[in-house]
């Protein structure tokens, strides 16, 4: 495909059925994302955010169309090729998928299992170096005080920043994350959410990242892209947003009237708290409030 | 009211549902059967009375009971001192039995890995390897650890070895189900996870699956090796060393004054064993030390040591340096946490190198044996697999003899069991003491294993299936008894408030809503005892309790090994034609 030097993930036309299924997930999906860019996948579940976000990590098939990503053609990748190209790629999931049983270190250092050859039992069989560097992420996201716990005694929040860590791990280039706030608390989310935007501005990261929140949403991102029943049905910048664009983007992601004033209803809280949390922020950038104390 | 009346005579009785038919069918044909197999080998009343009769002549070959370090003097009928060297051996022995257990089961962990990689759904490469682990599965599951040991004695000969790869093989059967099952059960997340970072299958199945299913596979492993331990009785008739075989000696030796007490220490050895076993299991489901035993004290007070260490990282203002922070992160502090799995990893290992230098094998056979193999297929009785001796007549009637056994020791425990269960269940029981009476009871049944109660009754009533179905009736209490008690304690306790609620008594609360929602689980478990029964019941006959498995015996011990094929062939197909029927009344049954 025409993949341009500025633009990292390019789809065209792309189309996703799975079997047995009656409606297709995606239906004629293209979108281009430029180097450094952070793009929100608008939609309400269901809507095929997480279906195009494991797409472009070749952890689907497409049934048409194309995806190019860091210049490569993600469904014709196989076997190392394939392994290479997601150690590129960090992908953040909405539950987390740490390995529970396994300490917080670990899990962290699973990231760089591309870069490794054959399995890998315990800490001590990753290099040092390895260690360092997960260390060194731990730090980054706050939690270097949990590297030898077990990853499921942490709550949700820090078990996302693990999960973030992981992400580093992989030295990304690209970022997926598919819902990561939406099975957190709001202080948690908040936290979440601005960590993500750090370290996407740290190193430059390209950052495409599913929500169903418009407000969380607006704050956020440079783009928007919406999406309805597996098909585009919006794509903007969100610099120079009127509050009648807003609401007409919940139009287009939202589906019911109901929904609107409900979602209206929350929009109007919500700002609020995260205009507080941003100040707050503002005020103390060293080290985010801890939930550990709890 | 007439209305009503007609109303009411025309209200159709729905069809009977499938299921309920079926059950309803088996439990009549289980009555059938367990009465026909009764009458069938002969047992009647003034017998069993006779075989109380017996009791203080048992006794009598029994008393004084000779404990290793004593001997059995005939002239005075009385023990007299003999030295340490007999206790020593004693002890040798039972690291030998220990020896043989722990290291078969382990091999079996071992080997079941990949199986139940290749068996789970969600791991298989693809159909045909998921097909092919778990063909390997039922095999290794339906040839008893016997059949495998008689064929090991064959190429090894006498000793250890036959033990520990029968055992090897046998568990493969059970661990690899079990730990597929795990495997299935994972969360699948963190797998995708794991592939979403680039790592390869390999990868991923050690870092995403193996962690989550550990604890199973621990937990059936130490199961199994609690099960493999009572099977080293039977394994010691047929020439595997260890107790089992020292018993089989005393026994054949008609020495019960030395065979009891040897008898006692295998369960004593078996409930010990069990004992640990589950203080493990229940250890892996993880839990801090806040005991009081000596263990968590230490662990506590090594952990305090190291607070200094974890200090420098848990503060970050102490370590103002980041880097600094990460160098001393990069070693582990030794939290309780830490301490625990590294003493249970060295315990382990310490556990295992022990087992293996008590098994006293001569593990440099297993890379020899080839070169005895051309004299051993040379002997002529080895092939082609043949009845020899044996009329079909007499072939078919112990067959007959094997399935009237089972189904007449299911029949025994089902009725004790239904009143010992009944009594052992917590919402039944009519307090507490006479629940944890009837509990410890079935606790007690249940640490013997069936062929030590067989031992016991064929030196009571005499060589047969007598003997054997005795030893089955009573020893399936444990196992039955318990399943009840637990399926009633299991059942919704909402219907039982109810029927209580309109003033029933307890009987009426026990017949009107325990009973009935309990029946299903009865039925399934009765159906699990047979499938027991029958596979133990192909296999009494090697101590005297009746059936095929005494032809199979003295095939062995004649070293016809043509008959001995044709006998484990034979005792093979039985189980596999119960394991069939089972899986067909199950089927129907949901």
């Amino acid at each position: 495909m025409i993949a341009s030097d500025a633009s990292v993930i390019e789809i065209a036309d792309l189309g996703k059925t799975y079997p047995g299924a009656t409606a297709p997930a995606l239906t004629e999906v293209s979108l281009s994302v430029g180097r450094g860019e952070v793009v929100v996948l608008l939609g309400l579940s269901g809507s095929g955010k997480s279906t195009l976000l494991r797409h472009i990590d070749g952890l689907e098939t497409p049934t048409t169309g194309s995806v190019v990503a860091l210049g490569e053609s993600v469904p014709a990748l196989r076997g190392r090729a394939l392994r290479s190209l997601r150690g590129r790629i960090g992908f953040i999931f909405q539950q987390f998928e740490l390995v529970g049983p396994l300490t917080v270190l670990e899990n962290v250092l699973t990231g760089s299992l591309a870069t490794l050859r054959g399995p890998r039992v315990g800490i001590r069989s990753y290099p040092r170096s390895h260690r360092e560097r997960a260390l060194g992420h731990l730090d980054r996201v706050g939690l270097l005080d949990r590297a030898y716990q077990r990853a499921d005694t942490l709550s949700g929040g820090q078990q996302q920043r693990v999960a973030i860590a992981r992400a580093l791990m992989q030295d990304p280039e690209i970022l997926l994350a598919d819902e990561p706030v939406a099975s957190l608390d709001p202080e948690s989310s908040g936290q979440v959410m601005s960590l993500i935007r750090e370290i996407a501005a740290e190193r430059g990261l390209t950052v495409v990242c599913s929500l169903h929140q418009v407000d969380l949403a607006l704050g956020w991102g440079d783009r928007i892209v919406g999406l309805r029943a597996g098909r585009v049905v919006l794509d903007t910048r969100t610099d120079d947003l009127t509050k009648d664009q807003v609401m007409e983007i919940y139009g287009r992601v939202a589906t019911t009237t109901s929904e609107l004033a409900a979602i209206e209803q929350e929009l109007s809280e919500v700002r609020d708290a995260l205009l507080t949390e941003e100040m707050q922020r503002g005020a103390a950038p060293a080290r985010e409030p801890e939930e550990d104390a709890r | 009211m007439t209305e009503l009346a007609a109303r009411i005579a025309a209200v159709r009785r729905p069809a009977p549902r499938t299921a309920t038919v079926v059950s309803v069918v088996v439990l009549l044909a289980f009555l059938l059967l367990g009465v026909v197999s009764f009458a069938g080998l002969g047992f009647s009343w003034t017998q069993i009375v006779e075989s109380l009769d017996k009791l203080p002549q048992f006794i009598d070959r029994v008393v004084p009971l000779a404990w290793p370090g004593f001997t059995w003097v005939r002239a005075t009928n009385s023990i007299e001192w003999v030295g340490w060297e007999p206790i020593g051996e004693f002890w040798a022995s039972v690291g030998v039995t220990l020896g043989i257990v722990i290291v078969g089961t382990l091999l079996a962990a071992l080997i079941s890995i990949p199986i139940a990689y290749g068996a789970a759904r969600n791991t298989a490469p693809n159909a045909v390897v998921m097909v092919i682990c778990r063909a390997l599965g039922v095999v290794a599951r339906a040839i008893p650890a016997v059949a495998f040991a008689s064929v090991f004695v064959f190429v090894f000969s006498l000793g250890p070895l036959p033990g520990v790869l029968a055992f090897a093989l046998h568990s493969i059967g059970m661990i690899s189900k079990m730990m597929a099952d795990a495997i299935e059960q994972i969360d699948e997340g963190p797998r995708l996870a794991i592939r979403s970072t680039g790592g390869s299958k390999a990868q991923e199945f050690w870092s995403g699956v193996v962690p989550q299913a550990f604890p199973a596979w621990v937990a059936v492993a130490l199961h199994r090796a609690d099960i493999n331990l009572r099977d080293t009785v039977i394994l010691g008739y047929i020439g595997v060393s260890g107790l089992g075989l020292e018993l089989g000696n005393a026994i054949h030796a008609l020495n019960y004054h030395r065979a009891i007490p040897l008898a006692i220490s295998i369960v004593v050895l078996c409930i010990l064993f069990e004992i640990v076993s589950s203080v493990v299991r229940s250890r892996l489901l993880g839990v801090a030390p806040s005991g009081r035993g000596i263990g968590d004290a230490i662990v506590r007070a090594a952990s305090n040591r190291s607070a200094t260490v974890r200090a420098a990282i848990e503060k970050p203002g102490a370590t103002p340096d980041r880097a600094a922070a990460i160098q001393a992160a990069l070693r582990r502090p030794w939290t309780g946490e830490r301490i625990a799995s590294t003493a249970s990893i060295w315990i382990t290992v310490l556990v295992v190198v022990g087992a293996v230098v008590a098994t006293q094998a001569d593990w440099t056979d297993l890379f020899t044996f080839w070169s005895n193999l051309p004299v051993l297929l040379a002997k002529d009785n080895l092939w082609p697999p043949t009845f020899g001796v044996y009329t079909p007549e007499q072939v078919i009637g112990a067959v007959l003899v094997t399935f009237q056994v089972a189904f007449a020791a299911t029949l025994m425990s089902a009725v004790i069991a239904a009143v010992v269960g009944t009594l052992a269940a917590r919402n039944v029981a009519p307090n507490r003491a006479v629940r944890t009476v009837f509990r410890g009871l079935l606790l007690l049944i249940r640490g013997i294993p069936e062929l030590i109660l067989a031992i016991f009754f064929v030196i009571i009533t005499g060589l047969g299936a007598q003997a054997g179905t005795l030893a089955l009736g009573i020893g399936g209490v444990g196992l039955l008894g318990k399943l009840v008690a637990d399926s009633l304690e299991e059942v919704p306790h909402g219907p039982e408030r109810a029927v209580g609620a309109v003033g029933g008594s307890r009987p009426q609360v026990f017949f009107a809503a325990t009973v009935p929602m309990s029946v299903p689980a009865f039925v399934a478990h009765l159906l699990y005892l047979l499938e027991q029964n029958v596979r133990s019941a192909t296999l009494l006959g090697i101590v005297g309790g009746g059936g095929i498995g005494l032809y199979l015996y003295d095939s062995l011990r004649t070293s016809h090994y043509d008959q001995v094929a044709m006998f484990l062939l034979l005792i093979i197909a039985l189980v596999l034609v119960i394991e069939g029927a089972a899986i067909l009344i199950r089927r129907a049954l949901r």
